[in-house]
């Protein structure tokens, strides 16, 4: 058993969207749908301004508000923590998007290819990967499903952490089991006040954030 | 059936979607290039990379490349004017070009002129080093106009040997970082400073971003000062008098060994000269009398008094510094900067103060000076008239406190290399030119001279016989101008005119200012372009070329030897780029078609010397004149030459990067060079007398702003100057991490950012209150329309991160090419608002004025605003 999650220091992010690229490139993700991304605002008024950059995925909670109401079963909190889709049984009914506080999920709705009609080789490789290629995501390869974060688990597999992980330029994400006392997420979520986002939904988020 | 893996591989290359060229290792499964990483035994980046690397693969694959040679057929060219493309064959095509190449080298080699685009550094570097002079040429000029750091060059190259500088974020404690975004979205060895940046910054660091808009850098800012664009110069004025006149705050025993402050100066500006040598003279404070440096103790120099040597009144340079800047007040500055003054002087006061003046630290064995403050400054504080002032004001705020090229302060980027243990190659180290000042062991990747010229000494300015007018003006390292000047050779007094334009993937149109202006310049030239895409510029071309992307192609030194380097201790670093997979279509590597042309021209003989010279190549790893080489093979020269037959090509395609340790004494070398920096810059004056001279006899139209001076002042850019209250707001641009020059708008992955995630950087960000006094909400239609130039359209933003009198937009939007459907009508056009014009140059670098006066207002024509984004009246 463990808990895998992730902790993303703010005051180390620098809003760069590299970790949404990371994860595009990774998970052959199409037009429209970045599993990982970047939320921005600002606070306060000139010149008392400050500026927020904010990293999101899927929080794979320990209460997932999504796995609830998932009718077809395919939305399962898995032993190791993650919350993972089966693609083959997802039926696409779409409630646990609106049940989802983080706005994490996506419907793949139609096929769509970044450059309209043509279809790169890159994306003709993650629509039909060749057999037997072990490293390949676990994308959905068909429409009509939902589809979401799953930690990388095909990198995970491979003892590699997650693509938005591995290659964050400022190294402000972690990844490691929570349920480890001593793990590096687990340390720095005590040490230097990790905490949530909005604790109070119930959901139990498996990833933290540092302060800014 | 289903195809199964017949191949899975790891390519080590190198990127190249901006100048920093990082490492990266290429995923390639089944010949399809599925990802792309940071390559962790790179130095540059060290395995990770940044969104623009990381989407390579979409601009590998993008359908909209081009893949054959095409020729024009409609005589008539202008903007949006269909060429007319015919596809023709490869050897047609260069049969044309050869055809007009021979003519025009007979008659006057110099009526060829190339420019290119930077984030294919090393190909264009290739040519304008090589293939340029071989043929007879020096008319080369950059497309980046807005975007370089000119002025930022000179000091790098007279101060610390360099072409760029970073600071050491490893020992730092205290940054003022003045418009750039060292460390957060752009900037020399990005993704590596970005690591260093993060770390510096979770252990204490504090950051002090100066920029009138809160981007990338303003946001991880401890403090940041809203500052009006165009006056940082007056910022820096007044913190050095705090520094020197309020707190004491300098550092003595640097300044009397490691600079010419001692370095006497009499009333007429210059140094006062020894009678018998002619070397500057000093005043020995033991021996109350004056002699050289050699004869002269360090610790016995003065650097402050007055002092009469035969019967002439003389002060030490650094004297005439301290009293220089005395009138520059905090509140003096204020009223320019807006900037409070009591923030200034603390800021000053803490900055003095974290830089430790006497302290010591000791780095693998070796004692160094500590001065843990440092600065970094680029485009946004010098991209503006009078930029040599004020980038010469902000360098002095770390050479007065010694934080210069020793841990924690601002340091050269690769200036002094030792080289390979086996075979102390590559090696280039500064050292004391004339009157013991610093000058550069490399310049721009060669060692010896080659397209370009050192900065220190200076050589001599003559008349121009260059369109970029480097030769009037050897203190530019780089120029733009030749989109200004090519039409107007006879008022520059250019013996000869343009004919035919080599251009190497630029898209000069919308990457320097005013459109209009660069396509007068390109209409009556033959223009002949290596592109990757059909874009704005190629509507002037008469023939074009379809150009390798960084992933097609062999590049063998892509970072140009060792520059854009990290600094401070880490690895040395040299990398290949290679094919990860074969050219696609009728692609041809830019350096292999060079070749091929030179070959045609009968100029072979005349390259291979040149690719020798560049790269200092010996012996049996020389070129022989007439023999044909492949290019794999004169890549396959330069390795071995470098790094000893055991690692040539082969050794190279397999491994990505040959890396070693940097010694303390490369990367703190200040103590250990005996060459003095200026922080008073006696030949200018005198530089600056000769190009006036120049200006006058020829009667040629360069502005005489008299800004060839030893010491720092500030005066205000253009934009600053007018007191037409019509026009009360000025527009500035930015950059983001996710774009790099114009070519990126075309990436979907990097659009997507701008388009569905980031609120700002497709918008034009406006401050809150002082849009609502004009009626602008966010996503209200406006224009910006400058005083000088055109006018540019697009939706508003409304933001508090912005000084409430700029405009901010992000640079190179506002695409309007058919063929980059991608790019076009995102983003906004800020270069159009710049006029392309001699009075918003610098006339000591040719940095761009890169600010425009405008005003702004809602449109209420009820058209799309990409109809017509830009108009140039």
């Amino acid at each position: 058993m463990a808990r895998y999650g992730m902790v993303i220091d703010l005051k180390r992010c620098i809003g760069c969207y590299g970790c949404q690229i990371a994860c595009k490139a990774e998970n052959f993700t199409p037009p429209g749908i970045t599993w990982a991304l970047v939320l921005k605002n600002e606070q306060g008024s000139f010149p008392a301004v400050r500026r927020l950059s904010l990293p999101m995925l899927c929080m794979h909670c320990a209460e997932p508000a999504c796995e609830k109401v998932c009718p077809s079963g395919a939305t399962v909190k898995e032993e190791d923590g993650t919350v993972t889709v089966d693609y083959e049984t997802c039926i696409g009914c779409r409630y646990c998007m609106v049940a989802c506080p983080y706005g994490s999920r996506y419907f793949n709705d139609r096929e769509l290819n970044y450059y309209g009609d043509q279809r790169t080789p890159y994306e003709e490789v993650g629509a039909d990967p060749p057999e037997g290629w072990e490293s390949k995501p676990r994308r959905a390869r068909c429409t009509g499903r939902v589809e979401k974060c799953d930690l990388c688990s095909h990198r995970r597999e491979q003892e590699l952490e997650p693509a938005c992980v591995a290659n964050c330029m400022a190294k402000a994400r972690y990844f490691g089991d929570l349920d480890d006392p001593y793990s590096e997420v687990s340390r720095l979520v005590r040490e230097k006040g990790g905490f949530q986002l909005n604790p109070e939904l119930g959901t139990d988020p498996s990833v933290y954030y540092l302060p800014v | 059936m289903k195809e199964g893996v017949w191949e899975d591989v790891w390519i080590p290359s190198a990127c190249s979607i901006c100048y920093n060229q990082c490492g990266i290792l290429v995923h390639r499964v089944n010949g399809v290039v599925v990802k792309i990483e940071g390559n962790p035994e790179s130095p540059l980046g060290l395995g990770r990379l940044c969104p623009k690397g990381l989407s390579g693969i979409m601009m590998l694959y993008d359908p909209h490349r081009l893949n054959v040679p095409l020729k024009r057929t409609n005589p008539e060219k202008g903007i949006g004017v269909d060429p007319g493309w015919v596809e023709i064959s490869w050897d047609e095509a260069l049969e044309i070009i050869t055809g007009k190449l021979k003519k025009v080298r007979e008659e006057d080699p110099r009526k060829l002129i190339m420019t290119g685009c930077i984030p294919s550094m090393w190909p264009l570097t290739f040519a304008m080093a090589t293939f340029m002079p071989a043929f007879g040429s020096s008319n080369v000029f950059f497309s980046d106009g807005h975007q370089c750091g000119n002025a930022e060059h000179l000091l790098a190259g007279t101060l610390h040997g360099a072409l760029t500088t970073n600071p050491d974020l490893e020992h730092c404690d205290y940054l003022i970082m003045f418009g750039c975004h060292c460390g957060t979205a752009a900037y020399y060895a990005f993704t590596t400073m970005a690591q260093r940046m993060a770390d510096a910054r979770a252990r204490g660091m504090k950051l002090v971003v100066v920029d009138p808009m809160m981007n990338a850098a303003g946001e991880k800012a401890d403090e940041w000062l809203p500052i009006r664009p165009g006056t940082d110069g007056a910022l820096a004025l007044a913190m050095l008098n705090v520094l020197l006149n309020e707190t004491g705050i300098y550092d003595r025993e640097y300044l009397r060994e490691h600079t010419n402050g001692p370095y006497l100066i009499g009333p007429d500006g210059h140094y006062v000269r020894s009678g018998e040598n002619g070397k500057p003279l000093v005043w020995d404070e033991s021996r109350g009398a004056a002699g050289t440096c050699e004869e002269v103790e360090s610790h016995q120099n003065a650097i402050e008094g007055a002092y009469t040597v035969g019967g002439v009144e003389c002060r030490p340079a650094f004297q005439l510094l301290k009293d220089h800047v005395q009138n520059y007040t905090p509140e003096w500055a204020e009223k320019i900067t807006t900037i409070p003054a009591q923030v200034t002087r603390r800021i000053a006061r803490e900055f003095g103060e974290a830089a430790s003046v006497g302290s010591t630290i000791t780095i693998d064995g070796v004692q160094l000076p500590s001065r843990p403050a440092s600065l970094v400054y680029f485009k946004g504080s010098h991209g503006h008239n009078h930029a040599w002032l004020t980038s010469l004001a902000i360098e002095l705020l770390c050479e007065v406190v010694g934080a210069s090229n020793v841990p924690g302060g601002l340091m050269g980027a690769s200036p002094v290399c030792y080289g390979h243990p086996e075979t102390e190659l590559p090696r280039w180290v500064p050292k004391a030119g004339p009157d013991g000042l610093l000058t550069p062991g490399i310049w721009i990747g060669a060692t010896e001279p080659g397209y370009s010229v050192k900065p220190y000494p200076a050589v001599e300015p003559q008349a121009p016989q260059s369109y970029n007018l480097m030769d009037l003006l050897p203190t530019a390292l780089s120029s733009h101008l030749a989109v200004l000047t090519m039409p107007r050779g006879e008022e520059f007094k250019i013996p000869y005119k343009p004919e035919v334009l080599l251009n190497y993937g630029a898209n000069s149109l919308m990457s320097i200012g005013n459109p209009e202006t660069t396509a007068d310049a390109l209409r009556e030239l033959f223009v002949i372009s290596f592109n990757l895409w059909l874009d704005e510029t190629t509507d002037f071309a008469d023939i074009v070329l379809p150009d390798t992307s960084y992933l097609e192609r062999l590049d063998p030194s892509p970072n140009l030897h060792i520059h854009h380097f990290p600094v401070g201790m880490g690895d040395w670093g040299w990398q290949i780029r290679q094919p990860v997979v074969e050219p696609i279509g009728q692609r041809r590597h830019f350096c292999e078609v060079l070749m091929d042309l030179s070959e045609r021209l009968g100029m072979l003989d005349a390259h291979h010397a040149l690719i020798n010279h560049y790269y200092g190549l010996q012996g049996e790893h020389t070129l022989k004149p007439d023999e044909k080489y492949s290019w794999e093979e004169i890549g396959d020269h330069i390795y071995k030459y470098y790094f000893g037959p055991g690692h040539g090509l082969d050794w190279f395609k397999k491994n990505g990067v040959i890396k070693w340790p940097k010694n303390v004494k490369e990367a703190f070398w200040k103590p250990f060079i005996e060459a003095r920096v200026p922080i008073y810059f006696e030949w200018m004056k005198e530089f600056g007398e000769k190009v006036d001279s120049i200006v006058k006899e020829n009667a040629l139209p360069w502005p005489e702003e008299g800004d060839f001076q030893a010491l720092p002042d500030w005066k205000p850019c253009a934009a600053l100057e007018s007191e037409d209250e019509e026009y009360d707001m000025q527009a500035v641009y930015y950059r983001v991490a996710w774009h790099s020059f114009s070519m990126t708008y075309q990436n979907p992955w990097l659009a997507e950012i701008s388009e569905k995630m980031d609120p700002y950087s497709y918008f034009i960000s406006v401050n809150t209150t002082t849009a609502k006094e004009k009626g602008i909400e966010s996503g209200d239609q406006i224009w910006v329309e400058s005083k000088d130039a055109g006018k540019v359209r697009g939706l508003a933003v409304l933001v508090e991160g912005i000084h409430p009198q700029v405009v901010g937009i992000a640079n190179n939007g506002g695409h309007w090419s058919p063929n980059l459907p991608i790019a076009k009508g995102k983003g906004v056009f800020f270069e159009a608002l710049m006029p392309l014009d001699l009075k918003k140059t610098d006339p000591v670098t040719i940095t761009m004025d890169c600010d425009a006066r405008v005003k702004i207002y809602k449109d209420a024509s009820g058209e799309k605003w990409q109809d017509t984004a830009w108009s140039s009246t």
